[in-house]
């Protein structure tokens, strides 16, 4: 077996992780594992933006760090603990000014100042953008400065289990899909930043690689899921492959309309109109074609031929191009069909409620981005808030580490036995799969997305969310005879992408599983969680995180943490 | 009935002599050749090898070759592969022996990106790619500032280098019949990267020269023949040929 020793270890190659790796390679060594080379990474399709109060859109000069915070935890059914909010939005104008310094090729107003666009939710234009492929944008540059810095990355290499002795973490195993060897990093931190998990539904905007595998890891461990309930619908997920057409569309003046060409949104919230947030406009859309009043049953118009071929081609070009790539629709000259569908996570690993912002309830694992619940979205993100996160965070814990120091750690023999556990039980994992004689994995995945796309989506009731919770575990039973032939030999595993999905699928089995329990226990609606037959807030009874926990029978058992509030009081949620 | 595709997919395992193996994929409306891909691991081998991320044109991990045409699988529709007029000028793409019997009408032939060393099946290695990316230092080198103002950048100018910098990085500029006699040679993408940076006016000097100086270096610019390949498979539309003309004219003129 091939053992790495290094101070930290960092799983996840998008914006979470290389800002925590550029920030901690400073001083220390550090390894930063990601399944695909960085670049490939899920933040490079954020379209929109990224939010701070610049105050450099003439509409919104008076922005400040304290209205942005508001608009974050309005949008967030005030579930979003209210210091940490307070802390990014804070940090926004910093993290903005610090990609610009470092190169990012941000969208200019004629001033030469980077330029603003509104977005939902947001009381004022604080979106700023590099015309609608931010996301990429930043990750490159990102990566640029990594490579100046000289990062130490291990490209494809798939993160299999966390290694803990007690209750601190000593490192993971990997897969090295160049060579097909496990591969041993042992470390006294370790950041997880594997991003999101939409892979759990059948459609969602998330790639293909978006499969939570630190969430899994870490739940496997012990660490709580918070929050899985509330998964944040796209309102406009481009009809056929479900690829993101940017809220930027409507921040630019994209207009939604039904069957009837009437603009749905007017009556719905008044005065943000298309530019509520994402999870009102998501249940619209949703009822609209539910009601017959979409068209061929499947979609609504996104249009944005009123904006003009030269606004389109310089503030949408990317989106033009995916429309026309995969839906044959150039949206110069037609609306294009749109539907809602899953595009992100708010919940994911625990956070400490007594802990610095990332620390989980495992000594020394840190989480970041998408797959954390850190929690600044609550119960519903604002769009542009999600890069942000990445950033601000990723260079929050680097910053926080290097202060702290290297912890103590176990002794040698107690993490040299975790990791001969953790090997023994993945070798004994793999054979089991060889001999097994049940279904493919595919078989599974799909089964598994079909349920919660069909019963823990956009409107959710009591009877579809326990089809769900027992579906999930026949799942679970299935997957525990799962067939795949020839995989114990480093030869076979070499880039054998058919034991990465198999790997990955354990990962989403315990999500999906997650997803649909605390979908049941939570009976109120609350952002993007909306119950059919709760419809109202209750915060008397559900204002908490929930944290779930696989107990020691095997089950599934709820807790609860307090929501940090204190800032701003909970009120009803107009717009 | 549902209609079926036929595939004739290369296969390679490592330090093997590569085959061709065929395969039949159900189609489904707007089906991608990526997915099909896909249809062939889930559910006829799973040990099948070949690289994806996004599946929406953006990540650039799936470039291969489709009827000799590299592209990206994600954007390709499989009934349009027979129909789509290739780019003109392609140079001739040898991977391993095509079986005399590919019925070229009906059946798509896949095969892995050219001029990169395949591994296992359509995963090729990419270490020249990203070395040849990393020597020509793509990156600023200015301090890092944290408090506003940011440092400003013309509305024209940081449009002029768009179409530069959303570069995917996919590697299918590397068609290039330069890269296919010259293993020395910088190749189209890290050239645009290049010409990215020395465009890009927020950019100084000095790490303006030390780019210009590598990329003027025999394997850079000079090597490029101007077959203009990489402007015309490009997915993205960055012009990497372009770039290098320009990087010609503004940089290597004595």
């Amino acid at each position: 077996m091939s053992v790495k020793e290094f101070d930290v270890l960092i799983v996840g190659g998008g914006l979470s992780g290389l800002r925590a790796g550029l920030e901690l390679s400073k001083k220390w060594k550090v390894a930063l594992v990601s399944k695909v080379v960085p670049i490939r990474s899920h933040s490079g399709a954020a379209q929109g933006g990224i939010n701070a109060a610049l105050g450099n859109h003439p509409e919104g000069k008076e922005d400040t760090p304290e209205k942005h915070a508001f608009d974050t935890i309005k949008g967030s059914d005030y579930l979003a603990d209210q210091d940490v909010v307070m802390f990014m939005t804070k940090e926004a104008p910093k993290i903005v000014v610090e990609f610009e310094s470092m190169g990012a090729p941000f969208s200019r107003f004629e001033n030469g100042k980077i330029a603003q666009r509104p977005f939902g939710g947001a009381g004022s234009p604080r979106t700023c953008y590099a015309a609608d492929r931010t996301g990429h944008a930043l990750l490159h540059t990102l990566y640029e400065q990594c490579i100046r810095q000289g990062v130490d990355f291990y490209d494809e290499f798939f993160l299999i289990d966390l290694i803990s002795v007690y209750n601190t973490v000593t490192g993971a195993l990997t897969l090295d899909l160049t060579t097909g060897e496990l591969v041993t990093f042992r470390t006294p931190y370790v950041i997880l930043a594997t991003g999101g998990f939409g892979r759990i539904f059948t459609a969602s905007t998330n790639a293909i690689i978006c499969t939570g595998d630190g969430v899994g890891a870490a739940f496997r461990v012990g660490v709580p899921m918070q929050d899985c309930e509330f998964i944040q619908f796209h309102p406009t997920c481009l009809y056929g492959s479900g690829i993101l057409m940017s809220e930027g569309a409507r921040g630019e003046g994209g207009l939604l309309f039904n069957n009837k060409k009437e603009r749905f949104m007017l009556k719905i919230a008044p005065e943000a109109k298309e530019l509520a947030p994402r999870d009102i406009i998501a249940r619209a859309i949703t009822t609209e074609i539910n009601e017959g009043r979409g068209f061929e049953d499947a979609y609504v118009h996104l249009d944005l031929t009123h904006l003009g071929a030269e606004r389109i081609k310089e503030r949408l070009p990317g989106i033009r191009d995916i429309a026309i790539d995969f839906a044959g629709v150039d949206s110069i000259e037609k609306p294009i069909p749109v539907h809602a569908g899953h595009h992100y996570s708010m919940g994911g690993i625990g956070t400490k409620f007594d802990g610095d912002y990332c620390e989980t309830s495992l000594d020394g694992l840190w989480a970041v981005g998408e797959n954390a619940a850190v929690s600044v979205h609550g119960a519903n993100r604002l769009g542009g808030n999600s890069l942000l996160e990445t950033a601000v965070f990723g260079r929050y814990i680097g910053r926080k580490m290097l202060e702290r120091g290297l912890p103590s750690r176990p002794s040698l023999d107690k993490i040299i036995a975790a990791e001969k556990a953790t090997l023994d039980n993945i070798e004994g994992l793999f054979k089991r799969w060889e001999s097994n004689s049940g279904k493919k994995a595919v078989e599974i995945r799909e089964a598994m997305g079909e349920t919660l796309s069909r019963n823990v989506f956009v409107f959710r009731k009591e009877s579809e969310l326990q089809q769900a919770v027992n579906d999930m575990k026949n799942f679970q039973k299935d997957f525990e005879n799962v067939s795949l032939t020839n995989i114990s030999s480093p030869a076979a595993r070499k880039f054998n992408y058919g034991l990465v999905r198999t790997l990955e699928l354990r990962n989403m089995i315990d999500i999906a599983e997650v997803t649909a329990f605390a979908s049941l226990w939570r009976k109120e609606s609350r952002g993007a969680h909306y119950r059919t037959d709760y419809p109202t807030r209750k915060d008397e009874d559900y204002l908490v995180h929930s944290m779930v926990i696989r107990n020691n029978s095997g089950d599934l058992e709820m807790h609860t943490k307090p929501v940090k509030l204190g800032i701003f009081e909970p009120k009803p949620r107009e717009y | 009935m549902v209609e079926k595709q036929k595939f004739l997919v290369y296969r390679k395992n490592p330090g093997e002599t590569p085959r061709y193996e065929r395969y039949t994929v159900p189609l489904k409306p707007g089906m991608s050749v990526l997915e099909a891909l896909f249809y062939i691991q889930d559910h006829l081998d799973s040990s099948f090898a070949f690289r994806y991320a996004c599946r929406g044109a953006i990540c650039g991990s799936c470039g291969i070759t489709i009827d000799k045409f590299p592209q990206l699988a994600c954007r390709t529709q499989v009934t349009a592969v027979k129909s789509t007029k290739k780019p003109l000028k392609l140079p001739e793409l040898t991977f391993g022996e095509v079986p005399n019997d590919w019925n070229q009408e009906t059946e798509i032939l896949i095969e892995p990106l050219p001029n990169m060393e395949p591994i296992k099946d359509l995963v090729v290695e990419m270490e020249p790619f990203w070395k040849f990316y990393e020597e020509v230092k793509p990156y600023f080198v200015r301090e890092y500032i944290d408090v506003q103002p940011e440092s400003l950048q013309s509305f024209e100018d940081a449009r002029s280098i768009e179409h530069l910098v959303y570069c995917i990085l996919c590697g299918i500029c590397w068609t290039c019949p330069v890269n296919a006699t010259n293993s020395n040679y910088l190749g189209p993408t890290a050239l645009a990267k290049a010409y990215r940076f020395m465009a890009d006016t927020r950019v100084d000097d000095s790490h303006r020269s030390v780019i210009a100086g590598r990329v003027s270096k025999e394997d850079g610019v000079p090597a490029c023949e101007k077959h203009f390949v990489c402007n015309r498979v490009c997915p993205k539309g960055v012009k990497p040929g372009t770039a290098i003309q320009n990087t010609r004219k503004e940089y290597l003129t004595p």
